[in-house]
C-alpha cells in the first residue's frame, strides 16, 4: 500500500475532517496522566503521549457493557456499533488490539466486542514519547503489526502515513497528504526502530525461553516472596491490554419484571474471582494471594504463549504502573525466573 | 400483592442514612408501591409495636440498652436489613474503641454524665442475627435499593463485591492518587461504591470496611513510602471505618 505524508500544518485539519464524519477516539491529557477519549475538539489529541491509564481495548468492549435488556415479553441486545475513528493507537497496542480480536473470535465469536471492532477505523501512530516502565522494544519485538488501517509516524515537518487496508484509504479523504519520498520513508523506519530500540526496560529473554523457564517455576518459592506485598486490587488486571476476562450479572428493576444484564472487567488477582459456590458449600480454588500472583505469569508468559507463539504481552508497562506496592514489573519477575 | 410493612429503627449515628434515602426521589417513590413504612423518624412521627415485615437498621450497637431494643426489633420483624458504615462496621463511633478515656477527650468536664456512658461500638450483628448488610458512610442506595427489590420479589440474591476499590477506580480510569504522591486507603477498602471520591478528589477512607483479604502490613509500608504519612499515621488511618477488622482490635 502507498505511504502518505501529512505536514504539520494539515495535521488538525485532517483530524477535524475525521471529526466531521465520525466519533474520534483518541489520547487526551487527564491530569498527570493520558487517556483515550472521544476528542470534543482536535487540538486536545496528544499524539506526544507516554502511554494512558486504560488501553484502547475499552473502545471495543467498555468496562461495563450492557448485554440485553428483558421483560416478561422477552429480551433485545443492547448493542448499537456505529462506524468510530480510535486513533494514537502505539505499535505495542495495536498487538495487543490483535490478541485481544483472537481471544474474543478465535473459539467463541464474541458479538459484543467483535461488533464494535468491525466498525472501528484504527490509526497508529509511532511512540514519540516512553512510558517510564515501557519494555515493548524486548518482547514479541519481531510480531507484525496488524489489524490497523493507518499508521502515522512523526518525522520533521509532519507524518508518514503508512496506508495499511483499504478501510485506512477512505480515510485519506478527510485530509490532504502528499506522496511521501523515500527520504521520509526511510526516516519514519528509523525513527519506530529507534522507539523499539530505546524502551526504559528490558526483558533478557526470547518468548520460548520464557515459555520454558516461567512453567518450570510453578513450585518456586518466588512467588511467595514476591507477592508479600501485594493487595489482590486487580490493578495489574483492569489495566491490561490482553486480559480478557469479565463477569456477567443481571441488575432488576423495582418492578420485579424488567431488568438487564451486563458484564465488567473481571480480575483473577482478586480473591472472589477463584471463588466458587457448589452444593457443598463456596470455596476458592486460589485462596491464597501467592497462588493468585504466580497465576497472572502463568497464564500471560506459559498458557497463553502457547497458543499465540508470544507471551500475551505487549509491554506497554501499565501494570508495573498501576501497582502501588510495586510488585507487578513483568521486566522484574521475569527476568528473575529466567536468571534461576 | 400486599404491601410489606417497614419500620426504620437509629442507634448511634448521625440519621444522615435516613436523609440519603429521603432524597433518593423517584426509585424511592417507586419502592412505595411495594411498601408501607410504619415508622420512620425522619418522614412521620407515627410509632409501632405490632408485627413488621421488614426492619432498617441505621447506627452502631454501643449500650447494653441497645441490646435489649435490638432484640425487641428482631423478635417482631421477618427481615432485618442493617444499612450504613455505623450498623454494619460500628462506624466512626468505633473510633473510641481503642481509646481508655475517649469521653474525657470529647466531653471534657461533662464525662461522667449518665448519658455519656457507653461501651465499645460494634455493629448490629453482634447483638442480632443480621439478613442484610448495606455498608457505606452514607449507604449505599441503589445497594439498597436492589437488596429491598430482592426481599419484595423474591428474586436472585444481589450481588455486592468484596474486592478493594482500585478496581472500580481503574474501571473508570481515575488517575490513581498514589501517581500525585497522595494517600488513599483504596488496595484495602472494599469496592461497591463505584469509587466516587477519588474521582473527585478525595482518599477513599474505607467506608465499606476492609476488602477481602486485605494486606494492611503492605498499607501501612505504602502509605508511608508512597503516601508520604508519618508512620503513626499510617497506622491509625482505617481505624475511621475498620476499627472492628483491623488485625489490632
Amino acid at each position: 500500500m502507498t505511504q502518505q505524508f501529512l505536514r504539520d500544518d494539515d495535521l488538525m485539519p485532517f483530524v477535524e475532517g475525521l471529526m466531521n464524519r465520525y466519533p474520534v477516539i483518541a489520547p487526551v491529557a487527564k491530569r498527570t496522566r493520558f487517556v483515550f477519549e472521544k476528542l470534543i475538539a482536535a487540538d486536545d489529541l496528544r499524539l506526544d503521549y507516554d502511554t494512558t491509564v486504560l488501553p484502547p481495548k475499552k473502545v471495543f468492549f467498555p468496562s461495563r457493557q450492557d448485554l440485553i435488556h428483558f421483560d416478561q415479553q422477552g429480551f433485545s441486545a443492547c448493542i448499537e456499533p456505529q462506524a468510530q475513528v480510535l486513533m494514537g493507537v502505539h505499535p505495542h497496542d495495536i498487538k495487543g488490539i490483535a490478541m485481544s480480536d483472537r481471544f474474543y473470535s478465535d473459539r467463541h465469536f464474541d458479538n459484543n466486542y467483535m461488533a464494535y471492532r468491525q466498525v472501528t477505523y484504527i490509526i497508529g501512530s509511532s511512540v514519540q514519547q516512553h512510558y517510564k516502565y515501557a519494555f515493548f522494544g524486548s518482547i514479541n519485538a519481531d510480531k507484525p503489526l496488524s489489524g490497523h488501517d493507518l499508521f502515522m509516524t512523526k518525522i520533521d515537518g509532519g507524518y508518514v502515513i503508512e496506508v495499511v487496508s483499504d478501510k485506512g484509504a477512505e480515510l485519506l479523504a478527510c485530509g490532504s497528504f502528499s506522496e511521501a519520498s523515500p527520504a521520509q520513508i526511510a526516516e519514519a523506519e528509523a525513527v519506530n526502530a529507534a522507539a523499539m530500540e530505546n524502551c526504559p526496560q528490558k526483558l533478557n529473554g526470547g518468548s520460548a525461553e520464557i515459555r520454558e523457564k516461567v512453567r518450570a517455576a510453578y513450585e518456586s518459592p518466588l512467588w511467595d516472596e514476591m507477592s508479600e506485598d501485594c493487595f489482590s486490587c486487580g490493578s495489574c488486571n483492569i489495566v491490561c491490554p490482553t486480559c480478557y476476562c469479565f463477569d456477567v450479572q443481571d441488575e432488576w428493576n423495582v418492578d420485579g419484571a424488567s431488568g438487564c444484564r451486563f458484564r465488567l472487567w473481571d480480575a483473577c488477582l482478586t480473591s472472589e474471582f477463584s471463588e466458587v459456590t457448589g452444593p457443598g458449600g463456596t470455596e476458592n480454588f486460589r485462596d491464597k494471594r501467592a497462588e493468585r500472583y504466580r497465576h497472572r505469569y502463568m497464564r500471560k508468559a506459559a498458557y497463553l504463549n502457547d497458543q499465540l507463539g508470544g507471551p500475551a504481552c505487549t509491554g506497554c508497562g501499565r501494570c508495573s504502573g498501576a501497582c502501588t506496592a510495586d510488585i507487578a514489573n513483568p521486566v522484574n519477575v521475569i527476568n528473575k525466573v529466567l536468571e534461576q | 400483592m400486599a404491601k410489606l410493612k417497614c419500620a426504620w429503627f437509629d442507634f448511634a449515628c448521625c440519621e444522615g442514612c435516613q436523609v440519603e434515602l429521603t432524597n433518593y426521589g423517584e426509585p424511592f417513590v417507586q419502592l412505595l408501591e411495594h411498601l408501607e413504612p410504619v415508622e420512620f423518624r425522619e418522614v412521620m412521627s407515627e410509632k409501632t409495636t405490632g408485627p413488621i415485615d421488614v426492619a432498617f437498621i441505621e447506627g452502631s450497637f454501643t449500650r447494653e440498652a441497645d441490646r435489649r431494643r435490638l432484640e425487641e426489633i428482631r423478635a417482631r420483624a421477618k427481615v432485618v436489613v442493617a444499612y450504613g458504615s455505623c450498623a454494619t462496621s460500628g462506624g466512626i463511633n468505633a473510633l473510641k474503641n481503642h481509646m481508655d478515656d475517649y469521653a474525657g477527650e470529647v466531653y471534657g468536664a461533662d464525662k461522667d454524665r449518665p448519658h455519656l456512658n457507653s461501651a465499645k461500638a460494634l455493629p448490629v450483628s453482634a447483638a442480632i442475627k443480621v439478613d442484610y448488610e448495606v455498608r457505606g458512610c452514607p449507604m449505599d442506595r441503589d445497594e439498597l435499593l436492589r437488596i429491598v427489590q430482592q426481599v419484595v420479589h423474591g428474586t436472585a440474591k444481589v450481588y455486592v463485591p468484596s474486592y478493594p476499590v482500585c478496581v472500580e477506580c481503574k474501571r473508570r480510569e481515575t488517575v490513581c492518587r498514589y501517581d500525585d504522591g497522595e494517600y488513599c486507603l483504596g488496595p484495602i477498602a472494599r469496592a461497591g461504591c463505584g469509587a466516587p471520591c477519588p474521582a473527585d478528589g478525595i482518599p477513599c477512607e474505607a467506608c465499606r470496611g476492609l476488602a477481602e483479604q486485605p494486606n494492611q502490613e503492605a498499607m501501612v509500608k505504602v502509605l508511608v513510602d508512597n503516601g508520604k504519612l508519618p508512620q503513626q499515621r499510617a497506622e491509625n488511618l482505617s481505624r475511621m471505618f475498620t476499627a472492628n477488622f483491623r488485625g489490632d482490635a
